[in-house]
């Protein structure tokens, strides 16, 4: 907890990540950064800088190597992997470039999914991620299973599903990365009205235009933190400047 | 969502079980027979068959059922003393003839099983219609299901033509209709057929010159004692008479040996087969139960490769390790009871089959059928652990990378 008693988020400590297949490769060295509550954080950098290494850590989908990650005041290198898998379902929300949605599962039930291991009744489920649907603008679509949905759908599927357990974080690695301009915006309006809600919210992307929809950006290069860029006002999606 | 799995590659699933399915069927109609001879023995051995005893005569170590390999060597004066010992009611013969037909009204059929015997073969309650028949006399009884082989049933009182295999014929009166067309003895065989029995005299032309003036001899005597308790000593003065003073001891073959046995021996025969049997089909149950598992374990080791990305998935959004193993064994065992109900399916079916073709009893013992469906999720469990083991351990971030 910091002097005005409001915890930052997320808060990575010294955070080194090593891959070691034959000679080690520090993927993320020594990086700190503290991620506060309810803020919009952008991270930029070129391929092969740490983005993905970084997300996956504030994910609580991996353990650095050396140095502390906090997610929502609690240290994920030191949590079992019992507890770590808890504090992802409930905590954190995780939109994939990829989508990586369920093929053999409807879009209704790709969404109710984390609930699923939540333990919540299956008339819940269902009526939460119906809500999410709706809410994403797919209302009409829930019985639809990926391969029946565009790529954009998909991705939005993807957001409700990560918004399905109520995350205090959405983390977000290239959201846009497949989708074209139009549909790309309509994404990051969700991001924004999700940052509205007082909700955290990091996006890795490449490109500028997408990261000047945050708060703030963080620039990675080669596994370091190369600065920290705070942006003004918060700019409305689809004005281009 | 495991149901979801089986049901997307449903010709691989339906040959993973193809293991567990003919197992578990081998194993259900092998014990569809076993149950069902069992009951078709104690069926019989049940009431009068109590008090009988079997007298046949065999090599040494001969293996297979009463009477068979049988040489005639009781003599008709033999059959007279045994009549004369202690606590025994009725001494009958027993000597399979050979018919060609046998003709009633107009119409002819095959000869079946013919018997010349004694009434004394029959007990009074198993005539439903008529009486026994008396030596001497050209008389008949048949079993029910020989008189249903005519278009115009036999009734009693009917003349019927029978014609020998050596081609001489003889019309005998139709005096008894037996009550059931089961097996009366364990030389009639078992189960229901179609036979007819007529008396020794004239009927029975195997004799011999060897001992004394020309008789009849058997291979083949059945001996009621007067109740169950005096089955024993009945026995043990039989086997007495025969080894010392009999013309059937002079007459025996060398290497041949008699054979003396109760129903009650009979049955605990019935019950060693039974328990060789149950040996077999255990041995039969391991090997197709492992051959199984190994199916089934290996389809869900690809299924799990194939799902890698998947696991993956439901891990990134929250699946603990356990939850992940729940759903892999679930489908495991989802195939082990599938194949297993199915075999249950056909077991059941292929028992049935065979007990009508061997003409038994049907019986069927339904608890195999939930022992064989426990015995599926079983098998479909063990053989799910590694496979689902190696899924629960399965990181998100390498399985989200995996293509
Ligand atoms: N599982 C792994 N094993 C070995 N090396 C890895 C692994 N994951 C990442 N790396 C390495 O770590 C470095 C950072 O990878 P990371 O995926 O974080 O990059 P990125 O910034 O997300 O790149 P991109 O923009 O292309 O997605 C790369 O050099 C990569 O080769
Ligand atoms: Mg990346």
């Amino acid at each position: 907890m910091d002097a005005t008693g409001e915890e930052p988020a997320v808060v990575l400590d010294g955070v080194t990540k090593t891959y070691r297949l034959g000679e080690p490769i520090d993927a993320l060295s020594s990086v700190s950064l503290s991620v506060p509550n309810g803020s919009y954080t952008a991270i930029m950098g070129p391929s092969g800088s740490g983005k993905s290494t970084l997300m996956n850590l504030v994910g609580c989908l991996d353990r650095p190597t050396d140095g502390r990650v906090l997610v929502d005041g609690r240290d994920v290198g030191a949590l079992s992997e019992r507890d770590r898998t808890a504090l992802r379902g409930r905590t954190v929300g995780f939109v994939f470039q990829t989508f990586n949605l369920m093929p053999r599962l409807s879009a209704l039930e790709n969404v109710s999914l984390p609930l699923v291991f939540q333990g919540v009744s299956r008339r819940k489920r269902r009526e939460r991620a119906g809500e999410l649907l709706s809410r994403v603008g797919l209302g009409e679509r829930t019985d639809h299973r990926p391969n029946q949905l565009s790529g954009g759908q998909r991705q939005r599927v993807a957001i409700a599903r990560a918004l399905v357990a109520d995350p205090a974080i959405v983390l977000a690695d290239e959201p846009t990365g497949n989708l074209d301009t139009g549909t790309g915006d309509e994404v990051l309006e969700l991001f924004c009205e999700l940052h509205g809600e007082g909700r955290t919210i990091v996006v890795v992307t490449h490109e500028r235009d997408v990261a000047e929809h945050a708060e703030r950006i963080v620039h990675v290069l080669d596994g370091e933190i190369e600065g920290i860029e705070t942006l003004g006002a918060h700019r409305p999606v689809g004005t281009e400047t | 969502m495991s149901l979801r799995a089986i049901r997307s590659h449903p010709l691989r699933s339906a040959l993973t079980t193809l293991g567990v399915l003919i197992g578990v069927a081998a194993v259900i109609s092998l014990v569809i027979l076993g149950a069902s001879l069992q009951a078709e023995v104690i069926d019989e051995v049940g009431g009068e068959d109590a008090t009988q005893i079997y007298l046949w005569n065999a090599p040494e170590d001969a293996q297979g059922p009463p009477g068979s390999g049988a040489r005639a060597v009781f003599t008709e004066s033999d059959i007279d003393e045994l009549r004369g010992i202690n606590g025994v009611e009725g001494v009958a013969p027993y000597a399979p003839i050979g018919v060609d037909s046998l003709g009633h009204g107009g119409d002819t059929v095959a000869g079946g099983d013919t018997i010349a015997t004694d009434p004394s073969y029959f007990a009074e309650e198993a005539i439903a219609e008529g009486r026994a028949f008396e030596q001497g006399e050209p008389e008949i009884v048949l079993t029910p299901q020989a008189a249903e082989g005519f278009d115009e049933e036999p009734a009693v009182g009917d003349q019927v033509t029978i014609t020998f295999d050596d081609g001489s014929e003889a019309e005998l009166t139709v005096v008894g209709i037996l009550d059931s067309s089961e097996a009366r003895s364990p030389f009639d065989g078992f189960g229901e057929g179609s036979r007819l029995y007529v008396p020794t005299e004239p009927y029975s032309r195997t004799t011999t010159e060897s001992v004394g003036d020309e008789q009849r001899v058997y291979a083949q005597v059945v001996v009621s004692a007067e109740g169950p308790e005096t089955v024993e000593s009945v026995g043990v003065d039989l086997e007495e008479y025969l080894e010392t003073e009999s013309d059937a001891a002079t007459l025996l073959p060398g290497g041949f040996v008699f054979e003396i046995q109760t129903n009650e021996e009979l049955l605990e025969q019935v019950n060693d087969l039974l328990a060789t049997l149950t040996g077999f089909i255990t041995g039969i149950a391991l090997i197709s139960l492992l051959v199984g598992s190994i199916g089934i374990a290996n389809v869900m080791l690809v299924s799990v490769t194939e799902r890698t990305r998947e696991i993956g998935i439901m891990k990134t959004v929250g699946a603990q390790n356990r939850d992940v193993l729940q759903l892999f064994l679930t489908e495991a065992a989802i195939l082990g009871l599938l194949g297993a109900a199915a075999g249950a399916l056909v077991g059941f079916a292929g028992g049935y089959i065979a007990t009508q073709f061997i003409e038994l009893p049907f019986v069927a013992p339904l608890e195999w059928a939930i022992i064989a469906v426990c015995v599926g999720i079983f098998v479909g469990i063990v053989a799910g652990l590694y496979p689902a083991w190696s899924a629960a351990r399965t990181d998100p971030i390498d399985a989200l990378r995996y293509e």
